[in-house]
């Protein structure tokens, strides 16, 4: 518990009202294996509920249409829509956290008046277009071309990993304007209209058997210069506002679906009549206290912010703890299924990344150690700035 | 809770800290040994009154004076006095150091047992009280950085006086206290050894710069944070579940701890002349204690899940 929640029990508990009124039962029912078309049109209802009860924006400021809650009120928000099991708004995910984090901070008062409301109304959906074929985890090494044309820029070049793009109308995208300046430093930041000429949008089929995310092809794609975010060559910094958007909320919503979703690994043991097996109850416990960890650790992070003060690196030592428990625990439930387990099973559209459905759910999660910054490069920052250990030198390249 | 400290926690620290900071050292005559208890830091403690911040200020409270004292190279007993003693014994103190025993098995070594005054003897539902006079306790040899020793002759019971009832919370504050200071040891003994590898040159740099090194350090990190953080809970939540999960996950994670602190301390490391193992040699013993992991994990699936065949066996 963390202690400045302890006033919010009434809010809690009008939280847990609405969404047992409003929740529909059967929504897993209807999900599991459901066509994309039925995702999007429940992901599409969801969200008009959620807005309806003022829950779908709980972060913006009142001014631009949001609930305005507090960031107390948002974690037990949080809390509660995970206990409660609800869809994850998969769909809206860039448009409702990173799209108005970054308009916000940097946009224009037009852009803000041009987006913000259609975003709420849920017109606008927005993906995003950062990583790179070749800038992943190092994506200030991103190489799409934008040059100044007049009053356009004319974009060239390619994204990859662009969740839900085949969906969106917006990107908020990083392109290099200044190659000849360090690599930080030549990078600016777009809204990109997707249906503009020269845009092509390829779906990736994933191991999962699922295709949300997208490459992005530019050829002489035209942006206005109005859509320019920030000044030219600042788009590194505006990018930290969109990366920093989340604010622990997701990973603490994460690991409450993770700690619900016990009672499905324990379901399978029970079924195989594993629950009284030494070894299996060991495994059990040992995810159990890992899932806890994490918890406190959350805790903590979100006690800091709540107090004003800075989180270090602890989004990085969550972000790695959470990810190898999610495929430990995937795992398991992978193992506990025995071969029924290992057939592709049918994937509960929205549903995260502990259904129960423990293929796709381990498959899934091999992504996380790769996703927001590789396990590896989260470590580099542990060491380097909680351990304060020397940064690793560039390898001298052969003449 | 949310682990930031109040003004009284932070000064409360402080002053444990400034204590340490002037008695804390090995000195060079016992840098050989395998362990080295400072009564004199052992009785400042006592005297001014820390050991009692379980019972004046409350269990979190004296969870932090336990952390702090387990960071220090030098031993001393904090555990079972700061955090033990105020849950069986509410109104009143022992004499302390304080050892906590096993009832089934007396005639075994203990941990504390040479150095304490007293020991808590778990008998099941009940605990003891037995008052240790010189001669009461032979040393045993150990290389674990705890002093161990066992009973000469096996105390007398029943003339002991008799805690009723107190047996559950001697067990769970007993795992409260172990994981407490794992994690204080576990945190000192990982920045000793980033220390060492910021020190330590290879090939022309430090070794701490390859990432082979800070991957695995910063994986230590993780770990005693993780255990800091549930031990702390468990202080304040007062919860029987909470310990076993701070212990559980403590013990979990003892062996990649040791292993990967000695393996960057390179062939230092396995020598008695670094100071390395005045904290690794205690998450050794520690990680053995109250059932080990194994047994912490069947006590959590039992309170979980209910039975299992290994559940009656773990919960002793």
């Amino acid at each position: 518990m963390i202690a400045a929640l302890k006033n919010l029990e009434g809010f809690r508990a009008g939280v847990r009202d609405w969404l047992a009124a409003n929740l529909p039962a059967d929504w897993q029912q209807h999900m599991l294996g459901a066509s994309e078309e039925a995702h999007i049109a429940f992901q599409k209802s969801w969200f008009r509920t959620l807005a309806a009860g003022g829950f779908v924006a709980p972060h913006w400021p009142v001014a631009w249409g949001g609930a305005g809650l507090s960031f107390a009120e948002q974690i037990v928000l949080y809390e509660e829509i995970a206990r409660a099991g609800a869809p994850r708004l998969v769909l809206y995910f860039i448009s409702l956290y990173h799209a108005p984090a970054t308009l916000l901070e940097w946009g224009t008062d037009a852009q803000r008046r041009k987006h913000l409301p259609a975003i709420l109304s849920g017109d606008e959906i927005w993906c995003q277009g950062f990583s790179e074929p070749n800038a992943g985890s190092d994506l200030a090494g991103l190489r799409t071309r934008a040059e100044r044309r007049g009053d356009h820029y004319i974009v060239n070049g390619q994204k990859i990993w662009s969740s839900n793009a085949q969906y969106a109308r917006y990107c908020l995208l990083l392109a290099r304007t200044d190659p000849s300046a360090a690599k930080h430093k030549g990078i600016s930041y777009f809204i990109l209209d997707l249906e503009s000429p020269g845009v092509t949008r390829r779906p990736i089929g994933m191991m999962t058997g699922g295709s949300h995310f997208c490459e992005l092809f530019f050829d002489d794609v035209a942006i206005p210069a109005e859509n320019l975010i920030g000044a030219e060559n600042n788009g590194w910094a505006v990018a930290q506002a969109t990366l920093s958007s989340e604010r622990g909320l997701t990973i603490l919503e994460l690991t409450e679906r993770l700690r619900n979703s016990f009672g499905l690994l324990l379901r399978d043991a029970r079924q195989r009549g594993l629950v009284a097996d030494d070894e299996v109850r060991r495994r059990l416990v040992e995810l159990h206290t890992r899932i806890e960890a994490l918890r406190v650790m959350i805790n903590n992070m979100l006690g800091r912010m709540l107090h004003g003060a800075g989180v270090g690196t602890e989004p990085s030592i969550i972000k790695v703890h959470y990810s190898e428990l999610l495929q430990d625990f995937t795992e398991l439930g992978v193992r506990l299924g025995g071969l029924e387990a290992q057939y592709l099973q049918p994937i509960l559209m929205g549903g995260g990344y502990e259904t129960g459905y423990w293929m796709h759910d381990h498959l899934y999660s091999w992504s996380w150690t790769i996703a927001g910054g590789s396990n590896e490069v989260q470590r580099n920052i542990i060491a380097e700035r909680a351990l304060n250990l020397p940064r690793e030198p560039k390898l001298a390249l052969a003449k | 809770m949310d682990y930031q400290l109040n003004e009284d926690q932070a000064a409360l620290v402080a002053a444990v800290q400034a204590i340490l900071r002037d008695h804390d050292s090995v000195p060079q005559s016992a840098r050989l040994d395998f362990c080295h208890f400072n009564g004199d830091l052992q009785h400042l403690l006592s005297e001014g009154g820390f050991l009692d911040a379980g019972r004046d200020l409350g269990p979190l409270e004296a969870a932090l004076v336990v952390f702090e004292a387990a960071r220090a190279p030098v031993l001393v007993e904090a555990g079972a006095s700061a955090l033990v003693v105020p849950q069986v014994l509410p109104g009143e103190g022992l004499a302390g150091p304080v050892a906590l025993v096993t009832g089934d098995d007396l005639g075994k070594a203990h941990r504390n047992l040479p150095i304490a005054r007293t020991a808590l003897v778990d008998l099941g539902d009940d605990v003891a009280v037995v008052e240790l006079a010189p001669g009461d306790v032979v040393p045993v040899e150990s290389i674990l950085a705890y002093p161990y020793g066992r009973f000469a002759v096996p105390p007398d019971l029943s003339r002991a006086r008799r805690l009723a009832g107190a047996g559950p919370a001697l067990r769970q504050w007993w795992r409260v206290a172990l994981a407490t200071e794992f994690a204080g040891a576990a945190e000192a003994a990982t920045v000793f050894t980033v220390d060492y590898v910021k020190q330590r040159h290879v090939f022309g740099k430090p070794v701490g710069t390859f990432q082979a090194v800070q991957h695995r350090l910063a994986q230590c990190h993780q770990i005693a944070m993780g255990v800091r953080y549930l031990a702390f809970r468990a202080a304040w939540s007062g919860q029987a579940r909470d310990a076993d999960i701070a212990v559980c996950y403590a013990q979990a994670h003892a062996q990649k701890l040791i292993f990967d602190l000695h393996q960057f301390n390179g062939a230092m490391g396995v020598t008695n002349e670094h100071l390395l193992h005045f904290w690794t040699y205690r998450l050794r013993a520690l990680q053995a204690e109250a059932g080990g992991a194994h047994g912490a994990a069947l006590r959590i699936a039992g309170h979980l899940w209910g039975g299992g065949p290994a559940l009656r066996a773990a919960e002793v």
